[in-house]
């Protein structure tokens, strides 16, 4: 299966669509409609994943507030049992600022344990993973995006998309702004670091950043702010490039509903799903997918399932 | 098709890569604005950078604000600044007259925690180190008589140097030849520290204890470092007995937190 890693798939010539006695449905002996809602309501995979990531963010808080010592810090930097973990994104600024200040040789072998654990971790993970099973602006922003689709819906607003490479565009111009400035000037925008802070050490004035964002979120531009703009994201999506964790795809379930595409944060890497786009008979969602399960639930074919890529030909 | 769709998407790209340029232009310009006044305003009075602290123009970017260092602090004297303090929000900092650092952690845990230096643990590693091996080369010095742990936490945190202690003679009860009774501070203060003269292992509210000075003398009783920080001496009429500021007082404001006076008549200056 190393093919998968490195094939550029999208250039293939695509696979001839399957006819209707071949489709999910037809074998299942239902109507399409009845096939296609069949799994509206499964929240399986979301509930676990929102059990994890709150539980986790509150053993930030109770290792403060009840000396617990298990995972002390906050998402800017901790210590799990006494390891360092470091946001990548954040080591990455404070490293260009110090290559131009001397300040780099004064960084302490914590800092680099934790950031290059951090990195093997998540890129084990799946990079983006950090995003929906960690990060609690994620948590959030589903909320809001929750209201936003129904502002859509009742044709309140209409939606606004814009480039998904912008993410790189801010991941480079704060990188370059900490030189400049000599600061970490996205560390002062986090909404990341902000929630987990104020989790942790109580809230601050700029808890009303975040309120901003959301409410953009709300009205303006489904997930702005995880899409099109958090450089820590944009970072994980790096990492998580060569992940052997990821959602596999299997064309022979795969009834053409498109129901996955509409609750994804990243449609784009669902780019095979579409009737007539899959040019294998099974795909791996790339290094921007989270991880969520958002689609996974929802699959009425079950076609698009958790895997660890190349574990078939190990086992 | 393929063609006209991939410049379309092109254009959108740029589109979107202008915006989010201007909108980094603005971010940059109110952070180079913020810089200039962050710079001079700390630290400052009752703004005290933990131990081991770095210039501050390093100090603001080195600081990734994960607060590793707050949460270790037993007497909890660390703080993160609030929003209002600009580009400083985030970073820790010690208020000594809410609660002074008063050591009672033994081994600076603030600045070992440090994952990014900005407390800079070597310094007093090697002075910890320097002091057991000047210790151990004393005539008839050995194990009985020398602890390597205790001369390392001795020299370590004596090597601390937040600031210095300033006197205000106009208000210090001892310079006006006063003493002290009763308890330095109100009956609600929710400050802790580790009295020198009590044999304690940890801290203790310092709202549980009650003084009986003849002249004003808690300053130089309660300092965790004792006679190289501050000293007793004749004022020069000699006539009172005044607390004296030595060069080897390190900031850690434990004076300023039990000063009697309802304005602190000793306060931490920072360098």
């Amino acid at each position: 299966m190393a093919s998968d890693y490195f094939s550029n798939a999208k250039k293939k010539s695509p696979l001839t669509p399957k006819a209707v006695e071949q489709m999910p449905h037809s074998l299942a002996g239902l109507s399409y409609k009845e096939w296609r809602d069949s799994k509206k309501k499964n929240h399986k995979m979301r509930n676990i994943r929102w059990a994890f990531l709150l539980f986790m963010n509150l053993l930030f808080v109770a290792s403060f507030y009840l000396d617990l010592s298990v995972l002390e810090g906050s998402l800017s930097g901790s210590r799990l049992i006494g390891f360092y973990l470091m946001d990548p994104y954040n080591a990455l600024q404070l490293l260009a600022v110090s290559s131009t200040t001397g300040y780099l040789a004064m960084l302490t072998m914590n800092f680099w344990i934790g950031l290059f654990t951090i990195l093997i971790f998540w890129f084990i993970l799946g990079g983006r993973s950090f995003c929906s099973w960690m990060c609690p602006y994620h948590f959030l922003a589903e909320w809001a995006e929750k209201v936003h689709n129904y502002l859509v819906k009742k044709k309140k607003i209409k939606e606004r998309t814009y480039h998904i490479g912008l993410r790189f565009v801010f991941l480079v111009g704060f990188l370059l702004l900490a030189v400049l400035t000599k600061n970490l000037v996205f560390e002062n925008l986090n909404v990341v670091g902000i929630i987990s802070k104020a989790m942790i050490y109580g809230p601050s004035l700029l808890l009303l950043w975040v309120l901003a964002i959301i409410l953009f979120e709300v009205f303006v531009s489904r997930r702005f702010w995880c899409r099109y703009v958090c450089p820590i994201g944009a970072t994980y999506s790096m990492v998580g490039k060569l992940s052997p964790v990821a959602v596999k795809f299997e064309h022979d379930k795969c009834g053409y509903c498109l129901e996955c595409q509409k609750v994804c944060l990243v449609p784009h890497e669902l780019w095979f799903v579409k009737r007539g786009a899959a040019t294998q008979d099974v795909h791996f969602v790339g290094s921007d997918c989270t991880r969520c399960g958002l689609c996974v639930d929802v699959c009425p074919g079950n076609a698009l399932t958790y895997s660890v890529r190349g574990a078939s030909s190990l086992l | 098709m393929e063609k006209e769709k991939n410049s379309l998407n092109r254009r959108e790209f740029f589109k979107g890569g202008i915006a989010a340029a201007g909108t980094l232009a603005v971010v940059g310009t109110a952070t180079f604005l913020l810089d200039k006044n962050a710079a001079q305003s700390m630290p400052r009075e009752d703004f005290l950078r933990p131990p081991g602290a770095i210039s501050e123009e390093d100090f603001l970017y080195g600081c990734i604000k994960c607060g590793l260092c707050v949460q270790i602090c037993p007497v909890q004297a660390i703080k993160l600044a609030g929003a209002g303090e600009g580009l400083g929000f985030g970073t820790p900092y010690i208020a000594p007259r809410v609660q002074a650092c008063d050591f009672s952690c033994d081994a600076l845990q603030c600045v070992e925690t440090c994952p990014t230096a900005v407390l800079d643990f070597r310094p007093f590693k090697e002075e910890g180190v320097r002091a057991v091996e000047k210790a151990a080369a004393e005539p008839g010095a050995d194990l009985s008589t020398v602890n390597p742990f205790e001369v390392q936490k001795v020299a370590m945190k004596e090597a601390v140097r937040m600031g210095k202690a300033h006197v205000n003679r106009n208000t210090c009860l001892a310079h006006k030849g006063e003493g002290f009774k009763g308890n330095p501070r109100e009956d609600n203060f929710e400050g802790v520290h580790r009295s020198p003269g009590k044999n304690e292992v940890s801290a203790s509210p310092l709202r549980d204890r009650i003084f009986d000075r003849e002249v004003c003398d808690l300053c130089i009783t309660e300092c965790p470092i004792g006679e190289k920080a501050i000293i007793q001496r004749r004022s020069r009429s000699g006539k009172k007995l005044v607390p004296h500021v030595l060069d080897g007082c390190t900031g850690c404001g434990v004076c300023q937190m039990v000063c009697p006076t309802a304005e602190p008549s000793i306060v931490v200056e920072p360098f």
